[in-house]
């Protein structure tokens, strides 16, 4: 007698209300001291354990696109600093093909842009571009929760990342969004260069390179994280199969034809081919385009026509100092975090 | 005597977890629910979809095949000066002409008393959007499946407006049946959300045993034979259709919209 009136007790506190005694963790979300200051509204939708988890079990789900086969992850690849490495342009749904090279995910809590030509400014957002793109996962939100709704392991983990527990297109946003805040990259030789961290060594030519960088670079890929959110024309000829108008396609104003999110540099040892569709394979070519081959146009960015001359003189041992400092971003701690991996 | 007290003990532990999960029921004492029929017209005629409709001012004849649009942001105003905002996480709705139950939105929980106006937005306000997910709910997966995701920019459409046309006196003239597709929405210029105050003839009394019900009707030609003038044959790309999703006359469009709407009557009829 007594010990059911007991149990009854516990049940009365414990289920009265909630059908789980499960309490969600905080996860510790820290803005590196050498970072620029943090855009993502945190307060609003901050990263716990359960919603990082659930986040990132959706980022690797290839059920939420059409065919069942391509997932966030599919072009969005860690080792790669979450980037398509091998494709100038990423494969969808039933090979369907796109026009624009994957970016890659680091630090997107600190960014106001997203996608190449800026299509929305919030982080929270961005995911819907690529889930419901007909090129890309092609994904129907209607039948992404039915599918969520009949996994016990989604059921359960909606449940515990969200009070309301809802499965619903909110809550499958903010998940992706706390896995994608969490996901920074912050510890490369550079980053402890800057911070005057143990490791934080660079060799007189990566110095040179990191000065050259500045002086010719840096007013573009600006700050530690090596953009300055702006959209460029950087000269880049324009490919007449595709004609990608860039920047121009979200403004319809003429002044931004051909004009791209400046990216950040972070890892770009491990994200080639570059610029927005892919064509370069090397940072060497990359260099090239910038000293020599860029193409002038309307809207070609002043900072790389000065005084008549089209481009960023370069010389060849300037170029590999350059490329040298760039490998001092590599973050291979972030490369191999087990808590971002599908593993 | 024991055992009366652990047993009252359990009894007052039940009451406790039966009171806390029960406020709610004594909230809606003093409630009831508004109810609002949105009833789509053109220039003062029943809309037929599919059906060609009187000449707008600019002499074109339209065949509507779709029309939805999103409400939002349902405002009360009470004959006593109060004002009740409906909470703004459950006043999304997609008014869909090709699904009669969309046509009727259902407000449960409205505070009782006598409103003689209501505002609502029509559209995602911009607010709203720098939120990000927060406070959307289910709202994109019914958008998603209303076809009112605007996918490409992350955004929603707002009004969602075709059909095709035929503009026998506009220069070059447009005899064939020309597909027409307006989608106001965020643009980069432009947010494109907007407004509207409507006064009603009679008041709207809520009360436990009246549900009162708004009739709005709804004036398509408004959208661009309104204020401001558009021409669907002056939009008509190369003879490839009139496709307004952005730009200047966007926006004119989107200030046309708020014209469109006006009350027909009120029923107060008892539950």
């Amino acid at each position: 007698m007594k010990t059911k009136y007991f149990v009854f007790l516990l049940f009365s506190v414990f289920y009265g209300c909630s059908d789980s005694q499960y309490v969600d963790v905080p996860l510790d979300f820290k803005v590196p001291s050498n970072f620029p200051q943090l855009v993502y509204n945190i307060g609003n939708n901050p990263p716990t354990e359960k919603g990082f988890e659930l986040g990132k079990k959706i980022f690797y789900d290839g059920r939420l696109s059409s065919d069942g086969l391509v997932a966030c992850g599919s072009c969005h690849i860690q080792a790669n600093a979450f980037t398509h490495h091998g494709h100038t342009v990423s494969h969808g749904v039933n090979n369907a093909m796109g026009t624009r090279n994957a970016p890659s995910i680091q630090n997107l809590a600190f960014q106001t842009q997203f996608m190449w030509d800026g299509a929305t400014t919030h982080l929270d957002l961005q995911p819907m571009i690529p889930l419901v793109s007909s090129i890309e996962m092609n994904g129907n939100l209607t039948k992404i929760m039915a599918m969520f709704a009949a996994d016990a392991k989604y059921k359960l983990l909606f449940k515990q990342a969200f009070t309301d527990g809802q499965i619903n297109s909110e809550n499958m946003l903010k998940a992706l969004a706390q896995f994608q805040t969490m996901v920074i990259s912050s510890n490369s030789r550079f980053d402890k260069y800057r911070r005057n961290e143990p490791g934080g060594d660079l060799s007189a030519d990566e110095l040179a390179g990191y000065a050259l960088f500045n002086s010719k670079c840096a007013i573009c890929h600006a700050t530690d994280l090596f953009t300055d959110n702006s959209f460029r024309n950087n000269g880049l000829a324009v490919n007449p199969l595709v004609n990608d108008v860039g920047r121009y396609k979200v403004t319809l104003d003429p002044n931004d034809y051909y004009k791209f999110k400046v990216p950040s540099l972070r890892n770009v040892e491990v994200t080639a081919p570059y610029m927005h569709d892919g064509r370069f394979g090397t940072l060497d070519a990359v260099l090239n385009h910038y000293s020599t081959a860029m193409v002038n146009s309307a809207t070609l960015d002043p900072l790389l026509n000065q005084n008549g001359t089209i481009g960023i003189p370069l010389t060849s041992t300037e170029k590999q100092q350059i490329i040298a400092f760039l490998k001092t971003l590599t973050d291979n701690q972030y490369l191999t975090d087990s808590r971002f991996s599908d593993k | 005597m024991k055992n009366i007290l652990k047993k009252s003990i359990a009894v007052v532990a039940v009451a406790m977890t039966l009171v806390s999960c029960s406020k709610k029921e004594d909230a809606i004492m003093g409630t009831g629910t508004l109810k609002i029929q949105y009833e789509n017209g053109f220039a003062g005629n029943e809309l037929v979809l599919g059906s060609p409709t009187v000449a707008t001012s600019q002499g074109e004849v339209l065949k509507i095949s779709t029309i939805k649009y999103i409400i939002s942001n349902i405002v009360l105003y009470n004959e006593n000066g109060d004002v009740y905002t409906y909470p703004k996480s459950q006043s999304y709705f997609i008014v869909d002409e090709q699904t009669p139950t969309s046509l009727l939105i259902s407000l449960p929980n409205v505070p009782a008393g006598n409103y003689n106006k209501i505002k609502f937005g029509i559209g995602v306000d911009q607010a709203q959007y720098n939120l990000g997910a927060s406070g959307q709910g289910d709202f994109w997966t019914q958008a998603q499946a209303a076809g009112m995701d605007w996918g490409w920019a992350a955004g929603y459409k707002f009004v969602r407006f075709e059909g095709t046309f035929t503009a026998p006196s506009a220069t070059p003239s447009v005899t064939a049946d020309t597909s027409f597709m307006v989608h106001t929405g965020q643009t980069s210029t432009d947010y494109n959300y907007r407004e509207v105050t409507l006064p009603l003839p009679t008041s709207a009394l809520v009360r436990t045993t009246i549900s009162p019900q708004i009739h709005l009707s709804t004036d398509l030609s408004k959208i661009i034979d309104g204020t401001n003038k558009v021409s669907l044959a002056a939009n008509n790309n190369m003879g490839m259709g009139a496709m307004i999703m952005g730009g200047t006359v966007l926006t004119q469009i989107s200030d046309n919209i708020p014209s469109m709407f006006s009350v027909e009557h009120v029923h107060n009829d008892p539950n």
